[in-house]
């Protein structure tokens, strides 16, 4: 169990972190979502002290990172796939976190085949592509064989495959009940991969629930028809209080959207006059959208246009 | 715990190539120069066994620079490639952390200070008795202090390139200041204390007092003599690291 409680963080002027507060439950997977610059990366930093917080405090399990002991077996954490000497090989990288960190040598080769780096183990990382570096930061992350998971942008450069195997990894970890905060810009995968979300905007909590709920609070359910009465549809759950349009061409289309009724409830009203359906589903916005409609005022940096 | 964080750091120092490179360049240079010198020299019927020393010693300073240099580097990497902070999610206790530096550090430097002088000594003390010097370290008075007084520098340096390293965080600046410190920094400083009167004050400039008192022990004002100039650099360097290590246990990684 990760319990973050309001931690703050200021860089001069600038409030990079304000008062934030979540947890991450064990056999969870949770996405730790937000803009550029909303603090997702000054937030992990100072759960497990590289950045000193201003106020505030995180804890696993009920103990603070710094007091852990040997900490890597009870955290692992991936914040950026670049910290490695590129002039070191890998499993030398490897070696060294477990020798610091109290692991076994032997769970090197386990966690290098674990992220199918063992053919490649003793090149010098100046030769890995971005994708191999977060294979290796995850094997770094996995070394201690830790209860709690923290990563940063793991699918940060991968190919298809590599998201995939990161994926079904996580979803793995987790249901071994390990608990997974894993912080990503790539919005589907997140939505297929995480249980609950933690949002912020700006360094604050905008919100924390599990996937649905997210997008269901934050976006509106529309209901498509189509019909060749469509147009008489319309009218009748205009009747009825709803909000109708239909989609294309008035004169030929076939289609519209209804919001502010049920599926349920659309259907009967066409069958009250005896319209005939071709078509009567509901459809459900995006992970994406969701959070573009949540965090569209948090935004640091917005693009022109 | 101690032991796993120094085992840790002598990995780092041992996995990288240029630190190796570095070692490596620092044991040649006193020993390419004594060849070269016993090889060329006009008449080596004259040269003393204190010649040789003199010699060795001379030249082993560059030798502890460029391994000041690397511990420069050694640290200041770390925060380039990001490692400090790998570093310290395995090991919270930033300070054992630099602890378990210091002491590799000190450890390898007396190790490569001492196969360098001594290989040096070696090697130009054979050839230039195969041409008929009788060089021998029993024509040099005290030589068991000349060298250890040469391995405790580098010791030193070592310690005042980490405690700067840690003020500075940068590599490039890290290694010109460690370089530029006794040649340029101390003697602006002894030129401005010139200027205002101040009798022979480059003896108390830490790292040049310190230099001059290995390379030439009867160096007079230039020095405050070996255990001296010795003692009152390394707590200069000391407080540098002490320095260091609080700001570091205070900042951001």
């Amino acid at each position: 169990m990760i319990r973050v409680e309001t931690l703050s963080k200021r860089f001069g002027a600038t409030v990079a972190v304000d008062e934030l507060s979540f947890t991450a439950a064990p056999g969870r997977v949770t996405g730790f979502l937000g803009p550029n610059g909303s603090g997702k990366s000054t937030t992990m930093r100072c759960m497990i002290g590289l950045d000193r917080p201003h106020s505030g405090r995180a804890t696993f399990d009920g103990t603070e990172y710094a007091a852990l002991r040997q900490p890597i077996t009870k955290v692992g954490v991936l914040l950026d796939a670049g910290y490695v000497h590129p002039g070191r090989r890998a499993v030398d990288h490897l070696r060294m976190i477990a020798t610091a960190g109290g692991v076994a040598n032997s769970r090197v080769d386990e966690v290098l085949n674990m992220v199918g780096l063992t053919t490649v183990a003793r090149s010098r990382v100046r030769r890995y592509s971005l994708g191999m570096r977060q294979r290796l930061g995850l094997a770094a992350a996995l070394l201690g064989d830790p209860g709690v998971i923290i990563l940063d942008e793991p699918a940060n450069g991968l190919d298809p495959e590599g998201i995939r195997w990161i994926r079904d990894m996580l979803r793995f970890l987790a249901s071994e009940g390990r608990t997974v905060l894993v912080s990503s810009h790539q919005l589907g995968e997140i939505a297929l991969m995480a249980d609950d979300l933690v949002v912020i905007g700006r360094g604050r909590l905008i919100d924390e629930c599990p996937v649905g709920e997210f997008i269901r609070r934050h976006t509106t359910s529309r209901v498509r028809v189509r019909s060749p009465h469509v147009g008489e549809i319309v009218r009748q759950v205009r009747i009825r209080g709803a909000h109708a349009e239909i989609v294309g061409d008035l004169a030929f289309s076939d289609t519209a959207l209804i919001t502010g009724l049920a599926m349920a409830e659309v259907g009967e009203t066409a069958a009250e006059f005896g319209a005939v359906l071709h078509e009567l589903s509901e459809v459900t916005d995006s992970l994406e959208d969701a959070f573009l409609a949540v965090t569209g005022d948090a935004s640091e940096f917005r693009s022109g246009g | 715990m101690m032991g796993a964080v120094l085992a840790a750091e002598w990995i780092k120092v041992n996995t990288v190539r240029v630190h190796r490179v570095i070692v490596a360049v620092a044991v040649c240079f006193p020993l390419v120069v004594g060849i070269l010198v016993a090889v060329f020299t006009p008449d080596p019927r004259f040269v003393t066994g204190a010649d040789v020393v003199d010699l060795v010693t001379g030249t082993s300073v560059v030798s502890l620079l460029l391994l000041a240099c690397l511990w420069a580097i050694n640290l200041t990497a770390e925060y380039a490639h990001g490692t400090i902070r790998v570093t310290y999610a395995a090991v919270p206790v930033r300070w054992t952390v630099i602890a378990a530096k210091a002491v590799v550090g000190s450890v390898v430097t007396a190790v490569v200070m001492a196969v360098t002088f001594w290989a040096a000594w070696w090697a130009s003390s054979t050839i230039v008795g195969s041409r008929g010097s009788s060089a021998s370290l029993d024509q040099v008075d005290d030589v068991a202090a000349t060298v250890i007084g040469l391995i405790m520098l580098a010791v030193i340096v070592s310690w005042f390139a980490l405690g700067l390293g840690l003020l500075i965080r940068n590599s490039p600046a890290t290694v010109v200041v460690t370089l530029l410190w006794p040649l340029l920094i101390e003697n602006l400083v002894v030129l401005a204390l010139t200027l205002s009167g101040v009798d022979d004050p480059q003896r108390w400039m830490p790292y040049q007092s310190a230099i001059n008192a290995v390379v030439d022990e009867a160096s007079g004002p230039a020095s405050l003599g070996r255990p001296w100039s010795h003692m009152y650099f390394a707590a200069v360097a000391l407080v540098l690291v002490v320095v260091g290590t609080v700001l570091e246990t205070r900042r951001d990684a």
